[in-house]
């Protein structure tokens, strides 16, 4: 036996954890759990929520007296619930209903309802903890009622009045938005939607009232089954028609931008080339928009993570891959300038974006058109942002606008009277730093326009 | 039953769901009798929200082994 190391996010559960052993991920299943695990099996309930691609594949391993070893299908880039766009949260909310109503009809209930238990994979939701799964007990309301709402139907409800950046508060809360702030950050015509008010306002109410006097003596009630279905399918045709309020910011962004048609064509051209020539199967695109460069790929990629700021922009593509049924790429929702961080017990149960991706190591990265908003934006030095780029991946193509472009100057009167802090923006500076850390490979102007193209490769390659 | 020890469902979260029910209940049929009326006047649903199917999974979506390892 190699060693066997239990995974930091894997321990909340008493019905099993997930541990990795050499490099395989695997999740162990405690005696606690064998009666559902056993029921889950022999029924075929697993089976039929694997062929219909709600739960994720896995295998038994071994099967002993102190416990049972399943291997899951692996998922190459874990995406967390602060890292989805609009319409992926709502995927992510209707597959855990979608699933409830199921258990429900096949006598199970998801004992929890946390939004970690759904990640993105061939593009698609899929709900990833084998173990939420338990009896049904005859006319018990739903224990993970709360669970859903904090972690689902609140943030969901709160973007719509908010917009979509609102989804990032669940970097703040592990557990879910707590249901009295969400309630005090509704706007107050929410209180004259039944369906709202019900779900929100009193729901509040009742868990402040109830609160305080619980000696463990109260009756948790009843439910019957129909009732709870008559919840889960209301949230679930709620949720289905949810919008967001705000227009699109970025959404046609190809169309403003200062690239002739032509220059635009060779940049594909150029990408293209690239990619092929390094051989790349797995790629990174920071500031990957809705993923139009990747898609004009034409070698095959294994896996592309296309990640952008702007939460409409990761919508959009989302979109696309869900119409053209592309199972390779990935979109979501990161800030190169404030990435997600690690959260929960010990910084340990949700892992930081740096080192997910370090961990993913994508053969190529491509940075287009985000170099002059790191640096300008963000002010972040060029030794700083080819010390990042070069921690993950073998190649990058980074475009570099120069000076004379049109958005760098936007940016640099935006800086009004320190526009001289920012004479360091140059390309002799660009070239002169990135060089410390990588080597080149390739560099093509792009013809009328004030851009330049490069395949850079890390000292750091394996 | 082991999700006790898990975690803390919230006993206002349990005793309210007989509520919730109610309403939603009222909010089904309310929706149900809208789109009859609807539909009995010639106004169709619209069909452009498509991106997400209904909640109910069907034999088909079972018998699809496109998702089963690939």
């Amino acid at each position: 036996m190699t060693d066997k190391i239990q995974h930091s996010s894997s321990f909340r559960d008493p019905s099993g954890y997930v541990f990795t052993e050499g490099n395989i991920l695997k999740r162990q299943i405690s005696p606690l759990y064998f009666k559902q695990y056993k029921a889950l099996k022999e029924s075929g309930f697993y089976q039929k929520l694997i062929k219909a691609g709600l739960l994720i594949p896995h295998k038994e391993i071994t099967e002993d007296n102190t416990g049972v070893v399943i291997q899951p299908e692996f998922i190459p880039f874990v995406t967390y619930p602060y890292e989805w766009s609009f319409n992926q949260y709502k995927e992510a909310a209707l597959l855990t209903l979608k699933l409830q109503k199921f258990c429900l009809d096949h006598c199970f209930s998801l004992k929890d309802a946390t939004a970690f238990n759904v990640t993105f994979h061939k593009g698609k939701a899929i709900f990833i903890d084998t173990l939420s799964f338990d009896f049904y007990q005859d006319n018990s309301p739903w224990r993970a009622y709360k669970q859903f709402i904090s972690h689902f139907f609140g943030p969901l409800v709160l973007a719509h009045y908010h917009g979509a950046q609102s989804l990032k508060l669940m970097h703040s809360f592990i557990d879910g938005i707590p249901v009295k702030l969400l309630s005090s950050m509704m706007p107050g015509k929410t209180k004259l939607s039944p369906f709202l008010y019900s779900n929100i306002h009193l729901l509040s109410k009742y868990e402040d009232k109830h609160s305080e006097d619980y000696k463990g003596e109260v009756n948790h009630g009843t439910l019957s089954k129909g009732a709870q279905q008559k919840i889960i399918k209301s949230l679930y045709e709620y949720i289905k028609r949810l919008k967001l309020k705000e227009a699109s910011e970025w959404g046609d962004y190809y169309n403003k931008t200062n690239y002739t048609n032509d220059a635009f064509l060779q940049k594909e051209k150029i990408v293209n080339a690239w990619v092929k020539e390094t051989e790349a199967k797995t790629l990174i695109d920071v500031g990957g928009n809705d993923g139009t460069f990747v898609r004009k790929i034409d070698t095959e990629l294994k896996q592309a993570l296309v990640c952008d700021i702007d939460n409409n922009a990761v919508d959009i593509n989302y979109r696309e891959v869900k119409s053209r049924k592309e199972i390779y790429m990935t979109p979501f929702v990161q800030d190169v300038l404030n990435p997600s961080a690690s959260i929960g017990f010990n910084n340990d149960e949700r892992f930081s974006f740096k080192e997910r991706l370090q961990k993913f190591s994508p053969d190529i990265t491509l940075a287009l058109a985000v170099i002059h908003h790191i640096s300008l934006s963000g002010n972040v030095p060029f030794n700083k942002s080819a010390e990042f780029f070069a921690a993950f991946s073998n190649y990058l193509i980074i475009e570099f606008p120069k000076r004379e472009d049109s958005w760098v100057q936007r940016l640099l009167n935006a800086k009004s009277e320190f526009k001289g802090h920012f004479d360091f923006y140059n390309q002799e500076n660009f070239e002169g730093e990135f060089m410390n850390y990588f080597s080149l490979e390739k560099k093509e102007t792009i013809a009328n326009s004030h851009r330049i193209m490069y395949l850079l490769k890390s000292k750091n390659a394996k | 039953m082991i999700h006790f020890l898990y975690f803390d469902p919230g006993l206002g979260a349990m005793v309210v769901q007989a509520v919730i029910a109610a309403v939603a209940g009222v909010v089904l049929f309310s929706k149900n009798l809208m789109f009859k009326i609807k539909s009995l006047f010639g106004f169709s649903q619209d069909k452009n929200e498509e991106l997400f199917d209904d909640i109910d999974v069907t034999d088909k979506d079972i018998e699809n082994t496109e998702n089963s390892d690939r």
